[in-house]
């Protein structure tokens, strides 16, 4: 009996010998669905691209959808619900409406789709990890870009986009923190546009008529730095106001080299992309996150002096693969 | 501590055999893999060589090519006039056809921007920077030199990423330089195609950094980084490290090398994990049938040893009636089969031997003890029956004779060694009549008998040695007249006699010298003899014992088992 048993274990250890090898990539490709804010804007568009270059790395089937305005939340929430529906198995997710889109999220979470979410938050306890820029951070580096853009007092137009953004309410604030150190600021007009160049455009136009004292204008996000920068254009204000936005596109790097334009406030929507899809295989995989801490990517200052360095080019212009 | 059992033959055999099967298998297989696995590692070195070599070669050609397209450029700048139809149809065309140039731009000696053309694009009126061309740079910019990667910034909403071949003109006019930009087209998809493995790739780079990588943009957002301080200082060669391979080949006519980068684990594992499972499934099986085979091995070995080990023992147990029946097997075995059955009839024929002669010679003492005893009887019963003529009683010395008559009648009892007890008793009474007369009335007798008892078999002349001992020493010593009192009394299995008289008695000297020695004189033949030939005839646990006290008289208790033929105790 005791042989038995004996030969017995050196069976089963060879057994486990041959069961431990072969793994690697998942072979059977995971279903993410991304659902943007917008499928319009470079910003999304290079967020795109590195979730389609994370999902050809982890064998995804990635399905990117986004509602055609930044202010769509209820074709988000629909979204999300097709989604699961068509058995998406984790979203990568950001956020129209922080409050507005929590229940959707809830309910897909609840279904057992794994939450990760990227760029914009959302007030939901089943996310399971956030990366995005520290938008709060983001709104420092808005105000020392202001800051350092003019030497005299700084009268400011905020052109932000909808309220219910989380990432834009996070952004003015820290922009109000820092500014508040300064003792060089005076009025802050703040505007909240459609995310869209023209509306920007024009609400622009008519906030600088209307205050003609403003010397800084602020986009928040690219379609309404874009905006802005038109407006501060088509003014003929190039060199008086300064504007200081958001992103790359290529209207703001044309304005950055005549003038128009001093800083862009640069993040990194391809990481985004990469990431938020990564992490959300990782989710799939078991892994967890401390969805509280955010998964910071990298946000820089492009100024008119170092927009052609290689770091300026690198973070300005995408490498778009011929 | 415990006596561990010794192990048996069975387990011993498959415990070996399988663990020496093991042993070699896993050798083996270690072995195999370990040789197996460096093979695969030398055949992944080899394809990543071979795969940079192919892509060093491929970016040569389009180097060449581009070089071949910058001679072109030259002539037709050196030989076609400034703003002449012909310089603006030559650049339209090449343009057109090669799609990889983003644009062409001359300079004065200065560095100032003269012409430029590029497909649908104007350069911008006011240039901020242009990175094609530096003129802080233009000791660099000798025969071969190739920019790091840039952005086209020249234009309008333009902005591609782009390498710059910049070359001088020595051509009279104002123009001293031209510069081509070069787009990465067909050497990215080139390069993003070749794999090396599962997610192998190959890179290019020069000294001061990555040219073009298939996950460009991955490195740029800082989600990727490639180890290039350390491999510009690498000469062409194949590298491995810990987990990676990489192989380095520099690209002719240029300063580009070429990096192919594979990882081990996923070339040499999948391979080697596919081989660990055929090889441990084979080894499971070689295991399983040295497993089989060592089991029936020890079978064929150890059964029929069993069955000679299980003859023996019952063999041991009943010597005589054991029939030996040979067991097959091996021819050793075999052999050992055989030689126990001559041992067997052998050790049978001697118990057989020993037994019969054994017989014989109780037989012989036997006849030798009662021809002992009747010579000396004789001997005293016709001293008194002379004894008798001569005193003139003719009526007691009839009486005598009838009793010896009768008391040799039954010693003769046909030759038979035992007798019913009722005839011994007869026996004795009339040797007691007889030895009345002699000492005319001296004593009297008693018979106390439990008739149950009658019918079994004692040995004949048991009793008249014992009585003749209590006559000679105890009663006739004494000065009263004594009594003999001869009982029989069943005891379980055993039959006893008591012979007690109220004679003179003895000490323990004279018991003991009583049952060992043989006494001289011509009274004393009996007692012993009586004692030897029960323990002969039944057993140590049988014959005679003696109770007495100087003046007490004497108890002799005589044992025996109870017998009803014969022959039941004739064999023993």
């Amino acid at each position: 009996m005791k042989i038995a048993k004996t030969l017995g274990a050196a069976l089963l250890c060879l057994g486990l010998l041959t069961g431990c090898t072969g793994q690697g990539v998942q072979a059977t490709p995971r279903n993410i669905t991304l659902v943007a804010k917008s499928t319009e804007t470079e910003f999304w568009k290079s967020v795109f691209a590195g979730a389609r270059a994370a999902a050809s790395e982890y064998n995804v089937n990635l399905n990117i959808v986004g509602p055609e305005t930044e202010e769509d939340y209820e074709t988000q929430n629909a979204l999300i619900e097709d989604a699961v529906a068509q058995g998406a198995e984790a979203l990568v997710f950001s956020a129209i409406s922080y409050t507005e889109n929590a229940p959707a999220i809830d309910a897909a979470a609840e279904a057992g789709v794994k939450i990760a979410v990227i760029d914009s938050d959302v007030d939901s306890q089943a996310v399971g990890v956030r990366i995005g820029t520290d938008n709060v951070e983001a709104g420092r580096m808005t105000a020392q870009a202001a800051l350092a853009a003019r030497e005299d007092r700084l009268v400011l137009g905020l052109i932000n986009y909808d309220l219910g953004s989380r990432n834009g309410q996070e952004r003015e604030q820290g922009l109000r923190e820092e500014l508040a150190r300064s003792d060089r600021v005076g009025e802050i007009y703040t505007l909240n546009v459609l995310a869209e160049v023209g509306d920007a455009r024009e609400k622009t136009m008519e906030l600088l008529r209307a205050h003609p004292e403003i010397n800084v204008v602020v986009g928040f996000n690219e379609p309404t730095a874009v905006g802005a920068a038109q407006a501060v254009d088509r003014l003929g204000l190039g060199g008086t106001v300064d504007v200081v936005g958001f992103d790359s596109n290529v209207e703001t790097v044309d304005l950055m080299q005549t003038g128009v334009v001093s800083a862009l406030i640069v993040q990194n929507p391809y990481a985004m992309g990469y990431l938020g899809v990564e992490a959300a295989c990782d989710l799939l995989g078991g892994e967890t996150f401390d969805p509280e801490a955010l998964l910071d990517t990298a946000t820089q200052i492009v100024t008119r002096e170092n927009m052609f360095s290689l770091e300026g080019q690198k973070a300005l212009f995408p490498f778009d693969t011929p | 501590m415990k006596q561990r059992k010794p192990l048996s033959m069975t387990a011993v055999l498959v415990v070996v055999i399988t663990g020496v099967v093991l042993g070699m298998v896993l050798c083996t297989v270690a072995l195999f893999l370990n040789a197996y696995r460096r093979s695969i590692l030398r055949s992944a070195q080899t394809s990543s060589r071979q795969a940079v070599d192919q892509v060093s070669n491929t970016v040569a050609n389009y180097v060449s090519d581009m070089d071949g397209v910058m001679a072109l450029v030259k002539s037709t700048l050196q030989t076609a006039p400034q703003d002449s139809q012909e310089r603006e149809e030559f650049f339209d065309n090449l343009l057109k056809i090669r799609a990889d140039v983003a644009a062409v731009t001359t300079y004065d000696a200065a560095g100032n921007l003269l012409s430029c053309w590029a497909l649908d694009h104007q350069p911008r009126e006011e240039i901020y920077e242009n990175l094609s061309f530096d003129a802080a740079a233009l000791s660099l910019y000798a025969e071969g030199y190739i920019s790091q990667p840039h952005v086209e910034s020249i234009f309008e909403g333009w902005y591609p990423w782009v390498v710059t071949m910049p070359a001088a003109l020595d051509a009279g006019g104002p123009e001293a330089w031209v510069a081509l930009d070069l787009k990465f087209g067909s050497i990215s998809s080139y390069i993003n195609n070749v794999g090396i493995g599962q997610h192998g790739y190959c890179f290019l780079m020069d000294q001061s950094g990555i040219l073009y990588h298939p996950q460009q943009q991955l490195i740029y957002s800082r989600l990727k980084e490639e180890d290039t301080a350390a491999l510009a200082v690498r000469s062409d060669g194949v590298y491995s490290e810990s987990n990676v391979i990489y192989a380095i080949k520099t690209v002719e006519g240029s300063p580009w090398r070429v990096v192919g980068v594979s990882y081990v684990d996923e070339l040499v594992t999948s391979n080697v994990g596919e081989v660990t499972r055929i090889l441990v499934l084979s080894a499971l099986a070689v295991l399983l049938a040295a497993l089989l085979s060592s089991i029936v091995i020890s079978r064929a070995l150890s059964r029929p040893l069993k069955g000679l080990s299980g003859a023996m023992r019952q063999f041991e147990k009943s010597a005589d009636r054991f029939t030996y029946a040979p067991v097959g097997g091996a021819r050793e075995v075999q052999a050992l089969s055989e030689s126990f059955g001559h041992m067997v009839v052998k050790i049978q024929q001697l118990m057989d031997t020993v037994r019969r002669e054994e017989i014989n010679l109780r037989k012989t003492e036997l006849k030798a003890l009662q021809a002992q005893i009747n010579p000396h009887f004789l001997y005293n019963t016709l001293d008194s029956i002379s004894w008798m003529c001569e005193q003139g009683r003719n009526a007691e010395a009839v009486q005598m004779v009838n009793a010896l008559a009768q008391l040799f009648r039954i010693s003769i009892s046909k030759g038979h060694e035992l007798i019913p007890i009722r005839s011994e008793l007869r026996h004795a009474e009339s040797y007691l009549k007889i030895q009345q007369h002699r000492y005319k009335n001296q004593f009297s007798y008693r018979f106390d008998v439990d008739e149950r008892c009658l019918d079994f078999l004692c040995n004949k002349i048991t009793l008249q040695p014992i009585i003749e001992n209590a006559i000679y020493h105890g009663i006739n010593g004494l000065v009263d007249e004594g009594e003999i009192v001869i009982t029989l009394r069943a005891e379980g299995t055993d039959v006893v006699f008591t012979v007690a008289d109220n004679g003179v008695g003895m000490d323990q000297a004279q018991i003991e010298a009583i049952l060992r020695k043989e006494r001289s004189d011509h009274t004393g033949i009996g007692i012993k003899n009586v004692n030897d030939r029960l323990k002969i005839y039944f057993g140590e646990g049988y014959g005679i014992t003696i109770r007495s006290e100087p003046d007490e008289g004497a108890v002799v208790t005589i044992r025996m088992p109870q017998v009803r033929e014969e022959g039941d105790y004739e064999n023993r």
